[in-house]
């Protein structure tokens, strides 16, 4: 993708990782990757988000207080109405993952910054983190009952084995659809992105009038930015809500 | 306990959204507040829509997959990736009817009753009810 003339444009390299501190154990390479610190930032931000609200404790809160509050708020409704009282137990999970993705998908907002949830070996392992979860809980807290999750009540016998074959590969392709989703929105929004940018580059260096037409690009990529903000929030909200729903699976399987 | 901390937490949350009101909300509104009126039909329409697509694809791959697996044990080769592909493709209009159908949990998060059934309702209420009675 090395270019003729004007500027290199690769709307893939943003997503390359380097390390940034190289460490070898072994023979297997455990290097710091500007991943690994884009996470850490995030973590380290969720944290301070959080030491910080809920250190004061104020009357009247302050923003980060307000916020912090908000967040707690948020996924605890969240978490209640989609997995019921129960479900508060899974709430630290729910919360961490929340405001992990959350700040990672923001954070990737901020241009040059590295979007750790554009790696899908990172939302995968999320994705099986929760189906895991799931599987352990329900067969812990139900038993063999767990599995009447792919038997519906109701079905008469003769078409059961296919219905539960279905239920099956439903709910195998649970961790594909949740992790793939949540990648490939912040994969192609920052492609997208840089695509639009690189044509405000590539038109402004373009001769004479024609570099006016950088402008329409240019109000593209703003369009863009917001529609990507939104993005990022969705994202996080939905991998969150269906980690809730999934949850509630292993807590009332059957019925 | 639990239940303590939660009227505590009622108690102090009300008071925080009477101070918002008075003060103004500036904190960054990106995390919530305005997903909960004016975006969040465009934005649960949206998160919908691509839920659907990708549970659907992702019930398909993973059939294919399964059946693939099983010929590739069994040496059978196109028998179960047929078969598994077509079941794959049901499980996806499966998948897609349920993410569709429980719809009001998301939007409806608040109303604590409506989600309490969506789960419960979810498994007996679509497909078979409906399927029974063209097989019967």
């Amino acid at each position: 993708m090395a270019t003729e003339a004007g500027p290199a444009i690769n709307p893939i390299e943003q997503f390359s990782l380097s390390p940034v501190l190289p460490i070898s154990i072994g023979g297997h390479d455990l290097s710091l990757t500007n991943s690994s610190v884009y996470m850490i930032l995030a973590v380290l931000i969720a944290c301070a988000l959080m030491a910080v609200g809920a250190g004061g404790g104020a009357g009247v809160p302050g923003r980060v207080q307000a916020l912090a509050e908000m967040a707690y708020e948020f996924v605890a409704g969240m978490v209640k109405s989609a997995a019921g009282e129960a479900g508060m137990r899974f709430f630290p999970l729910v919360f961490s993952l929340f405001m992990f993705i959350l700040i990672c998908n923001l954070v990737g907002l901020i241009p040059f910054s590295f979007t750790v949830t554009s790696h899908i070996i990172v939302t995968v392992s999320l994705a099986l983190l929760v189906f895991f979860t799931v599987i352990v809980v329900g067969v812990m807290e139900n038993g063999l009952h767990f599995f009447k999750l792919f038997v519906p009540s109701g079905v008469p016998i003769y078409i059961l084995p296919l219905v539960v074959a279905i239920e099956i590969i439903s709910f195998i392709s649970r961790p594909l659809s949740h992790s793939v989703r949540l990648f490939a929105n912040m994969l192609a929004g920052h492609i997208t992105l840089n695509v639009f940018g690189g044509f405000v580059v590539m038109l402004l260096s373009a001769a004479g009038a024609v570099k006016a037409l950088a402008v329409l690009p240019f109000a593209m990529t703003i369009g863009l930015d917001a529609l990507e903000l939104l993005v990022a929030f969705l994202q996080a909200y939905v991998f969150t809500m269906l980690t809730c729903m999934y949850l509630n699976d292993a807590l009332h399987p059957g019925h | 306990m639990a239940k303590d901390d939660e009227s505590e937490l009622r108690a102090r949350l009300e008071k925080l959204s009477g101070a918002l009101k008075a003060q103004r909300p500036a904190p960054t509104p990106a995390v919530r507040p305005n997903a909960a009126n004016s975006s969040d039909s465009f934005g649960s329409a949206m998160s919908l829509g691509l839920r659907a697509g990708s549970e659907f694809v992702a019930a398909v791959i993973v059939g294919a997959g399964v059946g693939w697996g099983l010929d590739w044990l069994l040496r059978t080769k196109p028998a179960f990736t047929i078969i598994f592909f077509l079941l794959g493709v049901t499980a996806g209009i499966w998948n897609v009817i349920r993410a569709t159908s429980s719809k009001g949990a998301p939007p409806d998060r608040n109303s604590r009753l409506s989600a309490g059934e969506v789960g419960d309702k979810d498994v007996p209420r679509g497909a078979p009810s409906g399927g029974d009675e063209d097989e019967g």
